[in-house]
């Protein structure tokens, strides 16, 4: 299929650049090439076209030397993102090489990368959740971080626009605090789900337990197949039924005859021209041939990652942003957050023993926030929110190793499916903290001698407070309901588990507090455009990427407006 | 006898066309240990046996293949050759000598050369004193998981060896690489077995 254009050799002057590939960044690429821009998309590893660059896609455990299992060599080049829990055979291939790309960990922090055209887009979990005024209201109502410079009412717009392309199903609920998307038909719960649905929505009137909303599609959309079950989504799936930059973005924006992407292109800096008093172009280095090429173009659009595009800016140093471009308020850096996660409850739930289901559904349950939602939600423990994810499923092999059973005894059980399980785990909001940051480290040097970053970061007493109220609920919802055995559990990590990470170059309304503006555009280099998490003025508790999707959409749009303008 | 013993006498005598029948039974019968049957990456000759012994007795062969028929135990060797890091290694060895000793002490010999019903002891006794798995939720166990000790964890690995076998992942438990849809309630009959993958 897709046959991008790689060759950016010959030209070295486009319109727009735009700084990685991944979730964000294909849809800056969609929306400018859509729009007429000649568009040079550079991303830091090798290219990976939809199907073709699956390698395990459709490999069964027998197929995987070691069945799924890493050598130690393996290990060590994940040595850091293996504490994720997410990288086996399947997917080792979509991970960072940690020893190629290291950082600092001032703190404990996991950073989980993906280095090659896609990025993350290939190995997110899907689920997808509008934001609402509760969470853009949430800085200017209790004083923490500064306020958003938009409201539900600016995004929601571009909110439907990227649904009807990316295709998210859900079901709607009118809920203020979880707005409905423009949504595919629903995943299906489970019987189990079904009965806990009905016992918590009873039980806690305000509370509902919902079906994911995911960018799954449930139907064909957009020339993509629908799901087929088979959850082997974060090794590329073969029918593009979920929304990645391979599948959906970048393929729009390469039939448009505007895309070039380079691939092994790691970005060194952003170029400013004091004179002109803006961005005129990108230096970057070939990770093949360690040669630095510089590429010029009329806007730029930052979707590295949060943290990389941070890192870019960080060393974008002029005369005129002697500490990063646009770091003119000193927060470029700051306000690092990400959601806790893995605390909750589960346990056994009994009745449904001549139950069971068909198909491996890549999505779970979730319990949208109901805390600190209004006055008689208020709580006087905490600020902010949490929601829940879950599910209900059979119990498998680590039931039958626990049983005190073994030969053929054992054998009967293994084959069988063990009793109903069912979790919850809740996501929690993270308050925007100045002293959560990140910082240019020139001791520890990546594989290209590029200063790398320094992560400083830690949760705080808010998060404890949410954290406890989290077990505490999850505990008691599941036992009100009936479910046997309940354990409550904190696995509470330190940040960058959620792999939710955002801000370090937030949006705001006041120059002097913040580094973008309403648009994403660098307050005093209006046309560098921050797009990815990096923008984000403060954390929900709901998963971000499809907000960046959105606010992608909506800055592109602003953009191209901008030049017509001659603003830019 | 079980099935696989049945191939593998078979197979030795395909190999060994000089002897008899009766020659080579009498040839095995002279022999203290049965014969290791593979060529083990990791383990030692003794420590394969018994890995053998340990799969053999948790996962016999009955109207389902064995832990044996699939190879269960040459795949662990391959596990502790080739995901294992060196202090990993020296552990299973330390392991599987405290295993052996205690066999010793409760019935007389190392696990491999007991009888069935002496190795059911030992599995009693290992089984009495072994730590359980938490719950996992996304593949990572919840709370503190504490030591489950050495008989807990192999006996996971061995199930899981087992379940992840082409033959019992296609032939046994029910196989559909793509379900093409989801039925979240599915009557389940008393016999009926768990999806493959």
């Amino acid at each position: 299929m897709a046959n991008f254009n790689i060759d950016a050799q010959k030209d070295l002057t486009y319109d727009a650049i735009v700084i990685g590939s991944g979730i964000s960044g294909g849809w800056a690429a969609k929306e400018l090439c859509e729009k007429g821009l000649k568009t040079l998309v550079l991303e830091r590893g090798r290219l990976v076209e939809h199907v073709v660059d699956y390698p395990t896609m459709n490999l069964d455990p027998w197929d995987m030397a070691l069945r799924g299992g890493l050598t130690p060599e393996e290990k060590r080049k994940h040595y850091k993102g293996i504490r994720s829990g997410f990288i086996g055979k399947d997917t080792e291939h979509f991970h960072a090489n940690d020893e190629e790309n290291p950082y600092t960990e001032v703190k404990p922090f996991l950073w989980v990368r993906a280095h090659q055209m896609g990025g993350r887009s290939i190995l997110w979990g899907k689920q997808t959740y509008r934001w609402s005024d509760l969470d853009f209201e949430a800085n200017a109502r209790d004083g923490h971080g500064v306020d958003w410079p938009i409201r539900y009412k600016d995004i929601a717009p571009w909110y439907t626009y990227v649904e009807k392309f990316a295709g998210i199903s859900g079901e709607p609920l009118g809920l203020p605090q979880l707005p409905d998307s423009h949504f595919l038909p629903p995943m299906e719960l489970n019987c189990v789900e079904k009965h806990l649905k009905e016992r918590i929505e009873k039980l806690y009137p305000g509370r509902n337990l919902i079906i994911g909303r995911c960018a799954h599609l449930t139907v064909p959309h957009n020339g993509r197949g629908q799901c087929q079950y088979r959850n082997r989504c974060s090794r590329g799936c073969p029918y593009g039924a979920y929304f990645s930059s391979n599948a959906a973005t970048l393929p729009a924006a390469n039939a448009t005859g505007n895309l070039t992407i380079r691939p092994f292109s790691i970005v060194q800096s952003i170029i400013y021209d004091d004179a002109k008093g803006k961005a005129t172009g990108v230096r970057i280095i070939d990770a093949e041939t360690n040669e630095a090429i510089d590429y010029s173009a009329r806007i730029i659009f930052c979707n590295a990652s949060t943290l990389s595009t941070t890192q870019i800016l960080l060393n974008s140093r002029s005369s005129r942003f002697e500490n990063g471009l646009g770091n003119d308020s000193g927060e470029l850096g700051h306000n690092l957050m990400d959601h806790t996660y893995r605390i909750g409850a589960m346990g056994r739930v009994e009745g449904f023993e001549d139950k069971y289901y068909k198909g491996r559904r890549p999505n779970g349950i979730y319990i949208p926030r109901y805390v600190n939602i209004d006055e008689a939600t208020k709580s006087d423990k905490f600020l902010r929110g949490f929601g829940f994810q879950g599910g209900a499923g059979r119990a498998g092999v680590m039931n039958a190793a626990n049983e005190e059973a073994f030969g053929a005894a054992l054998k009967e059980q293994l084959l069988q499916p063990g009793p109903w399980e069912f979790f919850i785990t809740g996501f929690a909001e993270c308050l925007p903290y100045h002293d959560n940051k990140v910082a240019l480290n020139a001791d520890v040097t990546d594989k290209w001698g590029q200063p790398t970053l320094a992560i400083d970061c830690e949760y705080k007493e808010n998060e404890m407070a949410l954290n406890r109220q989290i077990q505490a609920d999850a505990v008691e919802m599941l036992e009100k309901c009936g479910v046997k055995e309940v354990v409550g559990f904190n696995n509470h990590h330190e940040p960058g588990y959620g792999i939710h990470e955002m801000g370090t170059a937030r949006m705001g309304r006041d120059p002097k507090t913040s580094v973008l503006n309403a648009f994403n555009q660098v307050h005093a280099a209006r046309n560098v455009f921050v797009t990815d998490g990096a923008c984000m003025t403060s954390s929900s508790c709901v998963n971000p990427s499809l907000t960046y999707m959105a606010i992608t959409a909506r800055a592109a749009d602003h953009a191209v407006s901008e030049l017509n303008k001659l603003n830019i | 006898m079980n099935r696989r013993n049945a191939l593998r006498n078979t197979g030795l005598l395909v190999g060994a066309s000089a002897l008899t029948p009766s020659l080579l039974a009498l040839f095995q019968s002279c022999q203290s240990k049965p014969r290791l049957e593979w060529q083990p990456l990791f383990l030692t000759e003794d420590e394969a046996r018994f890995v053998t012994a340990f799969v053999d007795t948790l996962l016999p062969a009955t109207d389902t293949p064995g832990g044996l028929d699939v190879k269960v135990d040459i795949f662990l060797d391959k596990v502790f050759a080739e995901a294992y890091d060196a202090e990993a290694q020296q552990q299973v060895r330390e392991d599987i000598a405290a295993f052996n000793a205690e066999a010793t002490r409760q019935s007389g010999a190392p696990f491999a050369d007991l009888k069935a019903e002496d190795r059911a002891a030992v599995f009693r006794t290992a089984e009495a004193n072994s730590g359980k798995f938490n719950g996992q939720v996304w593949g990572t166990a919840v709370g503190v998981q504490e030591p489950v000790g050495f008989y807990r964890s192999l006996k996971l690995m061995a199930l899981s060896a087992y379940l992840s076998s082409e033959v019992v992942g296609t032939q046994v438990l029910r196989y559909d690489p793509v379900p093409g849809g989801y039925d979240g309630c599915l009557p389940l009959g008393p016999e009926e077995r768990i999806w493959s993958l």
